[in-house]
């Protein structure tokens, strides 16, 4: 059994930016199946033993357990990359990657809500969350404009950190919730330059091209 | 109208890397921008006969673009050339994309839609110059011209001077400061859809990433609600 285990579902975004993270580490790790949809096992007693706020994913490291997505990527990045690629070590790239890996949670967390309610729920009522997710986006789109003139492909410092990997799934699921990516030709570059990372793989709503 | 008008503004070249699709849409046509490895530059309909499956969620191989859903293939005319799913069909003539002509000029790709007359007259090139970025705001055209015509534009040293918005060909307008010179092709999205895609003209000494700064604040003030004059 590996030291780490991944509580997660399929079709869960936060969960996939776990996954990645994991894979772009090279990290083996066991993965329990929670019926999330439409089950809701994760607000079972069982995983509230673990995680209290009853979501996912839900990541054990031997004893510790850690639960949303964005501190599990912090632990990760810290604990398994020295060289500080994926969290710099150095203060100001530090708070910038953080700046960009906390707008995934708050900023983009419209984004997550929407494709949550397009995909699971029979409410139609997400209108409002999409209009602040395609905000968003163009909040993204217009930062990457400005990285690509002075030559940077990637949100900070000069390579992929956890700030690029916290926010593109909200972007490569975007159809999902009905916003197209047109709009977004910056983001779009980001994308196809994101896809290429070695240890890179999709989940279902990310086209595998073959 | 002139010839040139036939040709409509659909992507900066530069936001179509060779071996890319995207979607684009002009006055409600949904069209497919794609870019082989050759680096050709193709616009069509963006929808594949099989099912519908718009052609810009494909992917390009080689001087074909694949469908995303079955993985149907088609080449540079349209025309359908491979059917995963019955690889030994011959596949009939009538499975094919409507295409239309495409071209580049002035750093823009360009297509000529259903209807427009074949002139003959190529894009229209508007010198050299240098993209900055595509801007997509939700506001009629109308709209967009008239906040145009009283923008203030970088006017170099911190100054900043209401540029002259000027028509110099279907599609395209300059808007011109002191050391500034901009072109902007618009594409109708729909009534309250447009996308500017502007680019640098040479010469111009701002710099592109304080243009594209510009073009930020330019959409708020584009999509800011509009408050009717009080009249006493
Ligand atoms: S819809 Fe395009 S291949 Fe089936």
């Amino acid at each position: 059994m590996a030291a780490l285990t991944l509580y997660a579902h399929a079709l869960d975004e936060n969960c996939y930016r776990v996954r990645l993270m994991l894979s772009f580490l090279g990290l083996a790790y066991d993965t329990v199946a929670i019926d999330m949809v439409p089950g809701e096992e994760e607000k079972g007693l069982a995983m509230r033993a673990l995680n209290p706020l009853g979501s996912l994913p839900v990541l054990k490291d031997g004893d510790q357990v850690f639960s949303g997505a964005q501190a599990i990527l912090v632990h990760l990045a810290r604990r398994n990359d020295p060289a500080g690629t994926w969290l710099p070590l150095e203060p100001a790239a530090f708070a910038a990657v953080m700046q960009w890996t906390f707008f995934s949670a708050t900023a983009l967390s419209s984004a997550i809500e929407a494709r949550r309610l397009a995909l699971f729920s029979q409410e139609r009522d997400f209108y409002a969350l999409r209009r602040e997710a395609r905000h968003a986006l163009r909040i993204m789109d217009d930062h990457m404009v400005l990285r690509h003139m002075k030559g940077f492909e990637w949100f900070e410092t000069d390579g992929p950190t956890i700030a690029d990997l916290s926010l593109l799934p909200s972007f490569a699921l975007s159809r999902d919730y009905g916003i197209d990516h047109d709009e977004f030709p910056a983001l779009r570059r980001w994308l196809r330059r994101f896809r290429l990372l070695p240890g890179f793989h999709t989940m279902p709503g990310i086209p595998d091209y073959h | 109208m002139s010839g040139e008008a036939d040709w409509v503004p659909v992507a900066l070249s530069a936001s179509i890397e060779p071996g890319t699709s995207a979607g684009a849409v002009v006055e409600g046509l949904e069209l497919v921008v794609w870019r082989d490895d050759a680096g050709k530059a193709h616009v069509w309909e963006d929808r594949c006969p099989h099912r519908g499956m718009r052609m810009s969620f494909g992917f390009v191989r080689g001087d074909h673009i694949a469908c995303l859903y079955h993985g149907w293939s088609y080449d540079a005319a349209g025309q359908c050339r491979h059917i995963p799913a019955h690889p030994d069909l011959d596949v009939p003539k009538t499975i094919r994309i409507t295409t239309y002509d495409a071209g580049e000029a002035g750093g823009m790709i360009w297509a000529r839609l259903a209807g427009a007359a074949e002139t003959g007259h190529p894009p229209p090139d508007f010198g050299n110059t240098l993209p900055v970025r595509s801007l997509y705001a939700d506001c009629s055209l109308a709209h967009a011209l008239a906040v145009l015509k009283q923008t203030y534009l970088p006017g170099g040293k911190g100054k900043t001077v209401v540029g002259q918005l000027q028509a110099v060909a279907p599609h395209v307008w300059t808007l011109e400061g002191d050391a500034l010179r901009l072109s902007i092709a618009i594409q109708v999205i729909g009534p309250q859809n447009v996308g500017l895609h502007i680019l640098v003209n040479e010469g111009s000494k701002e710099t592109i990433a304080d243009v594209a700064q510009w073009a930020v604040a330019l959409r708020l003030t584009l999509e800011a609600p509009v408050v009717l004059a009080e009249v006493m």
